[in-house]
């Protein structure tokens, strides 16, 4: 074991010694590696945010929720049959709130657009989703200030509402928004909560930062046509009571809608798994070209390795020979050319993960992203592997040297 | 020294190194490859969408009230806009004789077609159309007769079907002659339009089209606004038609000479135009990150460069001691590079047009062979074979050739 240490303390000491002696040709070969990792880990870095992004973006709206709604969200096939499905009513919201019993929290939801205006600064078209109180406990929201409308507030339909961090950043910017009083579409409402920045510009419609919470019995009043169709939104208590939450509210709801047993269901229970999955198969297209071409650049600072190792093996021929001839062994010289390769690779990969880093902190005014240890990890062994990878048929090359005809070389 | 020796140097010295040469050219290879890849499979997308843009046929554009493509909220100037109607297009049929053809059309989405056997899904659009409308819309009768102005004037109960809206309604009888039901309308079937095909996987015959008049007095006249679709007789004096039309149509509704026009010209180029201004970060975007690999590459030939002029100290002392001056010297070794680069840029580029076409079949996009990429490959080898062998050939030509013999 000792004599295997003492190679390989040889090997590295030689080859910062061939390193020292052929500068502009290490850094060279260095760059190669350092502009491959650099790419790399800064692609798995921005999959990474928009992961997040979106996760965040999920979790703030509450991850373990249903949707029951009168259109499935991504099946538009036939829609003309999904047409002629009746309106989810408030009154079949009521049954189905009554019947059902596994969920923590269930809210009916409307959605709209309106102008928003406060003073001279206004918003030309901002989501409005009119809903109850207990809308809030389906979701994590987090309050800058203020806090959800209550019972009393939503039942009586009062001109109330909460708004979202980039609603309330656009329309105050240096008065407190509480109790101030906005125009939606001519119609006042005073606000009486803001919510703290918390979703993702991936999710669309599903960000709460631009949106604006009133009461149901409002939105109906003033902005949604009486025969639009609610979405009821339920909270299953955990992930792993998703399914049956699930599964009780379509038994519900065929029961608040009295089908018969052999009538189809005429509504749609929406899970978030749908639109997760969706997220998830873009990601998986953007995963696959960017690593393939960003991974082009490694195998190019690879080859560049194993180029330069192809000619410091033959200009060393000579000392390989007389290394040989006074009893080195296969072993030390491979163990000896492979640490060179690997030294310049992992030189290359550090300082490429360096530059990465800093390049990420530039990129996290775009996505929320940040190196994390993993990355850095599987660089750090991503580089060493090139390393070894490319440089293992010159070093191989150089320790099956026959030394009679490496010391004759000229 | 001549240039043609200088080459011939040139090929001799990289034939004597094999494997150092292969490996340095398919590090050109690989970086061309991921260029020239992506450019393909992006230019065979970009073509795709611009044929399917719109169905307007050559030195066609529209008039509408709405703009074609817009974000976010219209606004209340757009809204309160005139209605573009039969009227108007009458008048402007009699002052514009730029145009070709000129025809006007209204639509509707999602109807419901019966024959006296079948019924289809409501997902058939129907076009009021005025006979022009055919050669504008590039459209060609397959059977039977296109309408006729006695079927405008009169608001004839007549149709045309779309190919494959004929063969759902009526499959082997001729449905020329035979009669359809659409909302409250009897109408006698008079001519089937040719076969279009499909785009993106969208049927394009899955239409029928009725006399304008027709169409008015069954979905309503007032309060909705017609489209106007122009064919000018050339090329050359498309623009001209267009500033015509522009000005002909101002004058028609009555716009005040310090304001906007109330209409909206669409044209195919204003249509791709603004798409390519959507797509040009994603075009950017990928490019660069190709381009990291060509980099890479680059700094790999200017390393082996480096070696090969180490190599050669003795060859090029011995050269300059016979008289090579030094342009020769560094003409020597920057022909080494650039014909490494070519080299290794026209096996990448070769690849590159195959996978990117392969790649995009797979998206049902039309094969491309994208000359404008390809010559700035060449270039780009050409330019990555300047700046990464410029280095190490100045290197080499400034030897001192004494010093340069004497190397061991």
């Amino acid at each position: 074991m000792n004599r295997y240490w003492f190679e390989l303390k040889e090997g590295v000491l030689f080859s910062l010694k061939a390193i020292r002696v052929n500068k502009i040709r290490a850094m060279l070969t260095t760059l190669g590696i350092i502009i491959g990792i650099c790419s790399v880990s800064l692609m798995s870095t921005a999959i990474k945010g928009m992961d997040k992004a979106f996760q965040e973006g999920i979790s703030a709206l509450g991850s373990d929720n249903i949707y029951v709604s009168k259109w499935p969200w991504f099946d538009d096939h036939e829609w003309w049959r999904i047409r002629r499905r009746p309106n989810i009513t408030v009154q079949d919201f009521d049954k189905f709130q009554s019947l059902a019993k596994k969920p923590i929290a269930m809210a009916p939801t409307i959605i709209s657009m309106c102008k928003l205006q406060y003073n001279d600064s206004y918003i030309e078209s901002a989501l409005i989703t009119g809903t109850t109180a207990e809308y809030v406990k389906t979701t994590n929201f987090e309050f800058a200030s203020g806090c959800f409308m209550t019972g009393i507030e939503t039942d009586g339909a009062r001109n109330v509402a909460v708004i979202g961090h980039d609603v309330s950043e656009n329309l105050f910017k240096f008065v407190n928004p509480i109790n101030q009083e906005i125009e939606m579409n001519g119609v006042k409402f005073k606000i009486v909560g803001v919510l703290k920045k918390m979703g993702s510009n991936l999710l669309g419609g599903f960000n709460p930062d631009n949106q604006v919470y009133i009461p149901l019995g409002s939105a109906y009043r003033y902005f949604v046509h009486r025969f639009r169709s609610i979405d009821i939104v339920v909270r299953a208590a955990n992930t792993a009571m998703v399914k049956e939450t699930a599964e009780e509210a379509e038994e519900v709801m065929r029961r608040v809608r009295s089908l018969k047993y052999n009538e189809e269901n005429n509504f749609a229970v929406n899970q978030q798994e749908g639109l997760t999955s969706r997220f998830d198969k873009v990601v998986m297209v953007i995963k696959i070209v960017g690593f393939f071409i960003t991974g082009l650049s490694l195998l190019v600072g690879a080859i560049g390795i194993m180029n330069i190792m192809f000619v410091s093996v033959k200009e060393r021929t000579k000392e390989i020979g007389i290394r040989k001839a006074i009893g080195a062994k296969r072993r030390t010289i491979l163990t000896q050319f492979l640490s060179e390769a690997a030294l310049i690779c992992l030189m290359g990969g550090l300082i490429g993960l360096g530059l990465a880093v800093l390049a990420s902190i530039a990129l996290d005014k775009v996505l929320p992203t940040s190196i994390q240890v993993d990355t850095i990890l599987i660089a750090i062994f991503i580089s060493l592997i090139t390393g070894v990878v490319s440089g293992f048929i010159p070093a191989y090359s150089a320790a099956k040297m026959d030394p009679v005809d490496a010391l004759r070389y000229e | 020294m001549k240039i043609g020796e200088t080459i011939q140097v040139a090929f001799g010295s990289l034939r004597a190194n094999r494997l150092r040469s292969a490996l340095t050219v398919l590090g050109i290879v690989i970086g061309i490859f991921s260029i020239i890849s992506v450019s393909t499979v992006i230019a065979m997308l970009q073509r795709s969408i611009e044929d399917g843009v719109s169905d307007l046929s050559k030195n066609t554009f529209q008039v509408q009230k709405w703009p074609a493509i817009h974000t976010g909220r219209i606004s209340e100037k757009i809204w309160n806009r005139q209605d573009i109607t039969i009227d108007h297009f009458n008048q402007l049929r009699a002052r514009l004789p730029e145009a070709k053809y000129m025809a006007a059309q209204m639509w509707r989405g999602g109807q419901k077609v019966k024959s006296e056997w079948v019924s289809t899904n409501p997902n058939i659009s129907i076009g009021g159309i005025t006979p022009e409308a055919v050669p504008t819309s590039a459209w060609e009768i397959g059977e039977g007769r296109n309408i006729n102005q006695n079927d405008l004037d009169y608001a004839t109960k007549v149709c045309l079907l779309g190919d494959e809206l004929a063969q759902k309604l009526f499959k082997s009888i001729n449905p020329i002659g035979q009669e359809v039901r659409v909302a409250g309308m009897r109408l006698k079937v008079v001519g089937v339009f040719a076969p279009r095909g499909q785009l993106f996987g969208e049927s394009r015959d899955n239409f029928m089209a009725v006399p304008l008049t027709t169409f008015q007095n069954e979905y309503g006249k007032y309060r909705r606004s017609i489209d106007i679709v122009i064919m000018s007789h050339g090329k050359q004096d498309y623009n001209d038609t267009i500033e015509a039309t522009i000005g002909a149509l101002r004058a028609i509704r009555r716009v005040p000479a310090n304001e906007d026009n109330d209409f909206e010209i669409v044209s195919n180029e204003s249509l791709i135009s603004q798409l390519n201004s959507m797509t040009q970060g994603i075009k950017v975007g990928s490019v660069v990150v190709a381009l990291i690999a060509l980099l890479a590459a680059g700094v790999g030939i200017m390393n082996i460069m480096l070696v090969s002029v180490t190599e050669r100290t003795r060859e090029i002392g011995i050269r300059k001691a016979l008289g090579a001056k030094r342009r020769t010297i560094l003409l020597q070794f920057l022909i080494e590079a650039i014909t490494l680069c070519q080299f290794g840029g026209i096996i990448g580029i070769i690849f590159g047009v195959l996978t990117g076409n392969l790649v995009g079949m797979q998206l049902n996009a039309p094969p491309i062979f994208p000359m404008d990429w390809i010559i700035a490959g060449i270039m780009m080898c050409v330019f990555v074979g300047v700046i990464f062998g410029t280095g190490p050939a100045y290197k080499a030509a400034r030897l001192d050739p004494i010093e340069a013999l004497r190397y061991e």
